[in-house]
């Protein structure tokens, strides 16, 4: 190794050291519902504690709300250091400009290095306002998130079209760095109950929101979501028994019917509803073929499902080439007991 | 009253693949759409022009020159349009494009109202209309299912949990809207024709701004860098669920719920 590799390395060091001096942590803005803390803040804990290893930094949380001090113990318990809380009856229900002002000054106070929120309605208007006040650069719907070789710069893969490949972003020079945080996409964290802290109250005067809520829309219905666009599809197909059954199971389950060439032919669905390459291309979330044996056109037009399960009492029908779950079974009896068990869990 | 709709484009899904073997992204046909939000956005506005009368500006902006999503937003019936380009342009993210429009409203003296889509199709990114916002420093709502002008405050349906509330806040205000929101008109044919052929005065009504006239070059660049591309993995043969009906409807239940809880 040569001296001028080794000052390099001391170089970076001492830089390192004074950022996590100067560094105000990883910060996490929680967001609680209904007396509880919300699932994603607990997954965003989970992802600050990770980073603020490799950083050499504290992990903060920001609880801003009406009533929510005693919720700082649950933040505690999923492992941060320490948490302000701002408890004031004019922060909820939520509203932009409370929350906005209040963060803003702690921020100010004690600058973060990175801020993570919940990729969630609150998170989604509180983090561009943040970040746009505060001058740092925001990734929304994080799915993976790290540090890249400078040890000081995170980078995080977001979802494009909504999945269809990730594109991998990163905020190299502005401070602080936000991120919202898909929900679902990372683990919680341990709630280890021998964890404790007292959090520090902030006292706060919350300001006027800008936007009033006038009432209830009453009568708005919001467009129908298109069948293309579904985020969950029943498909029926010739093979699925009692067709009235599985339109219960898509209504129970809260999904589009849909279903194949066959079925149409059958006339168990419209034209609209026809999941093919010449009818309709799906890609939900969850697509679920009920008795359809799947032809090429039908398989090619929900190979972009993220997951698929599939009904059918052939085993060497086409459709379980492209299914996760793999039922082979009388489809009418399977849908019966799946009503079942979907109305029991309710 | 004027009311400014940002309009920007992405690449048609429909043409791509993304190959997860190769982890390459194929561009079989290069042809794009206006975000879905924008699209939206851009009917909202026509509607209030409709209804009670306003001045419908567009403005659009790409590295390089592409003047088809300026002209469909004329040919939708918006008055004027507003095109920037220039060098520096490439690269420019959500922060750099909410500082270029604040700085559009200031060289057009104000308006009352910004129209924008509430996500990117592409990369669901949602900053632009808040940071816009919070540049301007005007009043938000982001989420905006219908939009009227009631005594001269903006007015708009938004969801809340499950219901949907009616708010309003004063104007100026930036609104940003859902791609499924409003269906967008059709395009006048005759209107069409004239903007493409830039007749009927068309032609006057795009403006071309310049980007290094409204900002510093260090207001330019980006704050976001693009890192690569990463791709799900392969798709692999799916598990087969055996047992009694009851056993296998209770697997696929317990599936589906854990799929829901994430989604």
């Amino acid at each position: 190794m040569d001296a001028s590799y080794l000052d390099l390395v001391m170089a970076q060091q001492e830089e390192t050291f004074e950022d996590a001096e100067g560094g105000g942590g990883v910060w996490v803005v929680a967001e609680s519902a209904g007396g509880e803390m919300a699932p994603v803040t607990l997954e965003a804990i989970g992802v600050a504690r990770t980073l603020a290893e490799s950083l050499g930094a504290y992990v903060y949380a920001a609880l801003l709300g009406d009533g929510v001090r005693l919720l700082a113990e649950t933040l505690y318990q999923a492992g941060v250091n320490g948490v302000r809380v701002a408890d004031h009856q004019g922060l909820s229900p939520f509203s932009l400009e409370p929350h906005l002002g209040i963060l803003v000054d702690l921020f100010a106070e004690e600058p973060p290095e990175v801020v993570l929120l919940g990729a969630t309605e609150i998170g989604g208007a509180l983090a561009p306002r943040l970040a746009q006040q505060l001058g740092g650069g925001l990734i929304e719907h994080a799915t993976t998130v790290s540090l890249d070789p400078t040890g000081r710069t995170v980078e995080a893969a977001i979802p494009i079209y909504g999945g269809e490949y990730f594109e991998v972003v990163a905020c190299p020079e502005a401070r602080p760095q936000f991120l919202t945080i898909e929900p679902g996409a990372f683990a919680g964290p341990f709630l280890d109950e021998y964890r404790r802290g007292e959090p520090t109250m902030v006292e706060v005067e919350p300001s006027e929101p800008a936007v009033r809520v006038v009432g209830l829309a009453e009568g708005f219905r919001p467009p129908e979501v298109r069948l293309a666009e579904a985020s969950l599809v029943v498909a029926v197909g010739r093979q699925a028994g009692d067709p009235a059954q599985v339109e219960r199971l898509a209504e129970a389950l809260k999904g589009r019917l849909a279903g194949d060439r066959g079925a149409w032919d059958a006339g168990l669905i419209e034209a609209d509803q026809v999941v093919d390459v010449r009818g309709t291309v799906v890609s939900p979330d969850v697509y679920l073929a009920v008795g359809i044996r799947g032809d090429t056109f039908h398989r090619a037009a929900m190979e972009g499902a993220a997951f698929v399960v599939a009904i059918h009492p052939d085993r060497e029908a086409p459709i379980f080439e492209k299914a996760d779950l793999c039922v082979v079974a009388e489809p009418g009896e399977v849908v019966e007991a799946l009503l079942t068990a979907i109305g029991s869990a309710d | 009253m004027r009311i400014l709709v940002i309009l920007r484009r992405v690449l048609d899904p429909a043409g791509i693949v993304a190959h997860r073997r190769l982890r390459r992204l194929f561009i079989n046909r290069e042809e794009y759409l206006i975000q879905p939000g924008d699209h939206s956005a851009l009917e909202a506005a026509l509607r209030i022009k409709d209804l009670g009368g306003a001045e419908v500006v567009v403005v659009s902006g790409q590295p390089e020159p592409d003047d088809d999503t300026v002209c469909r937003g004329l040919a939708m019936g918006a008055d004027g349009a507003i095109y920037l380009s220039g060098e520096g342009f490439a690269g420019a993210d959500d922060g750099v494009a909410a500082r270029l429009l604040q700085a559009v409203v200031d060289r057009l003296g104000g308006a009352d109202l910004v129209l924008v889509g509430m996500t990117t199709l592409d990369t669901a990114q949602a900053q632009l209309g808040p940071r816009l916002a919070g540049a301007l420093g005007w009043p938000q709502i982001v989420g905006a299912w219908s939009v009227e002008i009631v005594d001269g405050r903006v007015r708009a349906v938004r969801r809340d949990g499950d219901d949907y509330v009616v708010v309003e806040t004063d104007l100026p205000a930036v609104v940003t809207v859902p791609g499924r929101a409003l269906e967008p008109r059709y395009p006048d044919g005759a209107r069409l024709v004239n903007v493409y052929r830039g007749e009927g005065g068309m032609g006057e009504a795009v403006l071309r701004w310049d980007v290094a006239d409204l900002l510093h070059p260090e207001g330019l660049v980006p704050l976001l860098e693009n890192r690569g591309r990463d791709f799900p993995p392969e798709r692999e043969l799916g598990v087969r669920v055996e047992g009694t009906t009851e056993e296998v409807a209770q697997a696929v239940a317990e599936a589906l719920r854990a799929r829901l809880r994430g989604a």
